[in-house]
């Protein structure tokens, strides 16, 4: 499968790195030398230089014979146009683009239907702020992923020393916990992700993730011992199009929002546009401004400025000042492996969310939802199994689903299953797959559609 | 730096080497001509030292492999095939001391085709065959072969790819890199078939067809003649070894587009063109040259004159006369054409012509704003633009080139080798064509070269083969700071 990226930025980046690793054929086409440098570095990948939304450039790069095409510039209108003339040129390519500005918000259906017949429009702003809002309703957990509507949670928290699990093995796990079943999917360990077996046992420090159904979510995690009081206050330091995003959800919420904001002529919009949340004008950094809005006594402090470094100052600073849960937005993916070691727990990434959802684009099969987990080792697909795929209609024990991948669940009709290895998949069941980077292909090749030879 | 990593690759590519001896033994068992006692001494000792080599590298999963490591694979991989591919050689007995036969197997693996045997055909032919599959192996790169063949190198692979492949700028025909190394491999073996059934049809034996198929294509030069392709004296053998000496001297990747019909790739390419044209106006200046002061016809000197001029420009080295007896001016011509080269991604040897092409415009751009002090002018090719980088990379290139040969050849004459044959093996070897001038022309051999003379041409074949910066770059001491 030939994939072009258009846009050697982060996203661009990361992206062509997960489908270069998945061996897909993959170019990437920007005008920057310097960033394709860094892309034909360190990746098995095909570059060109040039304009993406240039025709002759498209032609160049074979777009003809692309199945995808992604445009994932740091421009949004770049992106649009490279979607139309790539349209004109090659209308039978699935097209993707990448576009922020909330003014297409309401639009996106009608690119799909019309002129540049975009596939998906993704607005990363709308998916981390999906993604903050669950974070907010599980305050215990570090990372939280919804599967079939909302009805599986997929929830990652970390063990600390106090927790009755430390140093307990997986397979004695079921008789201290009763009746609620958690299914644990994966544990992440100093950086190294561990699909878990029977025998091996929790560490304080883990970071550890399960599966449950939505019902039992509360269980467990009082189980775990994370069950928190939900959070009530709310504090948004940084008021850019994220930001405002985000007050404008939690309005129609039973919280009390505050919004902190360095540009007076941005709260100024903001104040005219939010109706309860409080705008104040202010660096969110500033210990006195906090100290007098009494940030001590909020629930949560959401970082949303533009600037990483300012956000993490600012998150330790309230942390410091005795706030409950702090989330971060941090840009640079080489930060994310620090974060645990400064004690900043929880972090979302525009760029993250696009690449999540860019992906579950771009898996073969009937992958409805995909989710890449801390430091990207690991993948979360939600699925359909299809009649004529070869994980149906026989013991899972049998379908050689690969090592390092676990079939975590399977929803049939209104049920959750917990599989074993006698469960049998019948189609249209909705399975829900972990995997570690390096099988997903072995993974994907098991959901698609077997050819049928009559 | 990772040297364990470094280590296990260059164990796999050694017994994957080890497995290709086990071809010229069964050619060997089939003729009956040899024994086969020293062959498998020499499998054994190779899978012993890649299987030694192997347990004593580990793969780091989470380093990839950096532009340093990848030098440090091909180089190494380069010096170890070289050593391994000498014992056969070696334990055969042909050759009186080690250093011979290790002349012998870096001469085939880089293309060279230098020679210290008197009388090649005493020598077994399975032995003969092993001479002529190194030879093939180099050619297209062992580097290359292994990113075709070996997945594991997959990741990482761009790092090799652009140590081995001697370009200035390396052109990706595929986005995967084992793709592009499988495409070029492919190519190859295809073209190099063709050879052997035109060769056959013309009614050399299938043995001398094969032997002769697989040094021509990676411009190497090993004959399995005393008198070299002069053996056959066939106007035919001439000229089809000619058309795919040149087929060889030119970029993989236009042969590549043109195999999937874009019948003009040739022309597009200025490179091409370049190599094609300087090939046709060399052959006719030196044809003009001999005619009459050596062969009587104007038809047998251009004969000769375009054999020799194509074996010398693309760096094969195969003779069908010997050009020392040619006046001053051919032979200087001759001389010229074994710094010019063939083209950049073929397997010929060599500064490349593109490299010679950029130099040509670099210096006219000069020219031109010492007239326009103000103007703003790039180099370009095809009408884009080169940029700076690469520019300085080349002219660095041609200036180490151009002062590693001096200082090699003030090293041989040093040993006791006269002038010219000084001269003339130093680029011989350093551009990877075979025989030179004067003791080392074309109708003798290395064997006279002193043993200190041996070793240092041994490491010019290698420099010429890897096109100097990624062997090089172990002599700075900057490379092996943490």
């Amino acid at each position: 499968m030939k994939v072009i990226i258009i846009g050697a930025g982060e996203v661009g980046f990361h992206i062509a790195s997960h489908l270069a690793r998945e061996n897909k054929d993959v170019l990437v086409i920007d005008k920057n030398a310097d960033a394709l440098r860094r892309v034909s570095d360190n990746l098995d990948v095909q570059i060109l230089q040039g304009s993406g939304s240039s025709p002759v450039v498209l032609e160049e790069a074979g777009l003809r014979s692309a199945e995808i095409m992604l445009a994932v510039t740091n421009s949004d209108e770049a992106n649009l146009v490279a979607c139309l003339v790539a349209n004109i040129v090659s209308p039978a390519t699935k097209k993707l683009a990448r576009v922020r500005n909330a003014d297409y918000d309401t639009y996106h259906e009608t690119f799909r239907e019309q002129a540049p017949n975009i596939e998906t429009v993704i607005n990363p702003d709308i998916e981390v702020v999906k993604t903050i809002h669950g974070m907010m309703k599980v305050p215990g957990a570090v990372d939280v992923g919804e599967f079939a509507e909302g009805r599986i949670k997929f929830v990652g928290i970390y063990l600390d020393e106090h927790s009755p699990f430390n140093q307990v093995k997986l397979m004695d796990l079921p008789g201290q916990l009763g009746g609620i079943r958690p299914l644990i999917a994966a544990i992440m360990r100093d950086e190294e992700l561990i699909i878990p077996r029977g025998k091996d046992q929790f560490l304080a420090g883990d970071l550890v993730y399960f599966i449950t159904a939505s019902e039992q979510l509360e269980e467990t995690l009082a189980v775990f011992g994370k069950q928190e009081a939900p959070l009530k206050s709310v504090l948004i330091i940084g008021g850019g199009r994220i930001g405002y995003r985000l007050a404008a959800l939690l309005e129609d919420e039973p919280f009390t929002c505050k919004i902190i904001e360095k540009d007076p002529a941005k709260c100024d919009k903001l104040a005219g546009r939010l109706n309860k949340a409080v705008v104040l004008c202010g660096d969110g950094s500033d210990q006195n401004l906090l100290a007098e809005e009494n940030v001590g006594d909020m629930d949560a402090v959401v970082t949303l400025t533009d600037d990483e470094e300012t956000n993490i100052l600012a998150s330790l600073l309230t942390r410091r000042m005795g706030v409950r849960k702090c989330i971060t937005r941090i840009s640079k993916f080489s930060y994310f492996p620090l974060m645990t070691t400064i004690g900043i727990e929880q972090v979302v990434s525009p760029r993250l969310s696009a690449i999540n959802s860019i992906l579950q684009h771009v898996r073969r099969g009937k992958v409805l939802s995909a989710m890449s987990i801390k430091g990207e080792q690991a993948e979360i697909m939600e699925a359909v199994a299809m009649e004529t795929s070869a994980i149906v209609a026989k013991p899972l024990r049998s379908v050689g689903v690969p090592k390092g991948a676990l079939v975590a669940a399977i929803m049939r009709q209104e049920h959750i299953i917990i599989p074993s290895g006698e469960t049998t998949i019948q189609p249209d069941d909705r399975i829900i797959i972990v995997a570690r980077r390096e099988v997903i292909p072995q993974v994907e090749k098991i959901l698609a559609v077997k050819l049928e030879f009559f | 730096m990772h040297w364990r990593h470094v280590f296990k690759v260059v164990g796999v590519l050694t017994i994957t080497l080890a497995f290709t001896m086990v071809i010229p033994l069964l050619v060997g068992l089939f003729y009956r001509d040899m024994s086969v006692r020293p062959f498998l001494m020499a499998i054994a000792a190779t899978l012993a030292g890649g299987i030694a080599l192997y347990l004593a590298g580990r793969v780091d999963r989470s380093a990839f492999v950096s532009q340093r490591e990848g030098m440090a694979i091909v180089a190494l991989g380069w010096v170890v095939a070289g050593f391994f591919g000498a014992l056969p050689f070696y334990f055969e007995g042909e050759f009186p001391t080690f250093v011979d036969a290790l002349f012998e197997s870096v001469s085939g693996f880089t293309t060279t085709g230098s020679s210290v045997l008197t009388n090649i055909e005493a020598v077994s032919k399975g032995l003969l065959l092993w001479r002529s599959l190194i030879q093939w192996l180099g050619g297209m790169g062992i580097i290359v072969l292994g990113i075709a063949i070996l997945p594991f190198l997959g990741v990482g692979g761009m790092q090799l790819y652009k140590a081995e492949v001697p370009t200035p700028v390396p052109d990706k025909l595929q986005p995967r890199i084992r793709d592009t190394a499988m495409i070029l491999w492919k190519v190859y073996a295809l073209i190099t078939v063709a050879q052997v059934i035109a060769l056959w049809a013309g009614g050399m034996s299938l043995y001398d067809a094969v032997n002769h198929a697989m040094t021509t294509l990676p411009t190497g030069g090993f004959s399995t003649k005393n008198a070299s392709v002069a053996q056959f004296d066939s106007l035919y053998f001439d000229l089809v070894i000619s058309f795919f000496m040149i087929l060889a001297g030119i970029n993989f990747s236009l042969h590549y587009q043109l195999l999937r019909g874009q019948t003009l790739a040739f022309w597009r390419d200025s490179e091409c063109r370049f190599f094609l044209g300087a090939v046709l106006v060399l052959t006719l200046v030196v044809s003009f040259d001999i005619w009459r002061s050596v062969y009587a016809t104007m038809g047998e000197a251009l004969r000769y004159g375009l054999f020799q001029v194509v074996s010398i420009v693309t760096t094969t080295g195969y003779a069908t006369a010997d050009y020392e007896q040619w006046p001053a001016m051919s032979q200087l011509i001759l001389l010229l054409c074994m710094f010019l080269g063939a083209s950049a991604g073929s397997t010929g040897g060599g500064m490349k012509c593109l490299r010679i092409m950029l130099c040509f415009k670099f210096c006219y751009k000069e020219l031109f704003s010492l007239i326009h002090p103000r103007a703003v002018t790039h180099v370009k090719i095809a009408g884009k633009t080169v940029p700076d980088d690469v520019l300085r990379s080349v002219l660095g290139f041609l200036a180490l080139y151009m002062g590693l040969f001096g200082f090699c050849t003030v090293l041989l004459a040093g040993l006791g080798v006269d002038m010219v044959t000084a001269f003339g093996a130093v680029a011989a070897t350093l551009g990877n064509i075979g025989p030179g001038f004067g003791m080392v022309g074309p109708v003798e051999n290395f064997a006279q070269i002193p043993y200190l003379g041996k070793w240092l041409l041994i490491w010019c074949m290698l420099l010429g083969r890897l096109e100097i910066y990624t062997l090089i770059i172990f002599l700075v001491p900057e490379f092996y700071r943490k």
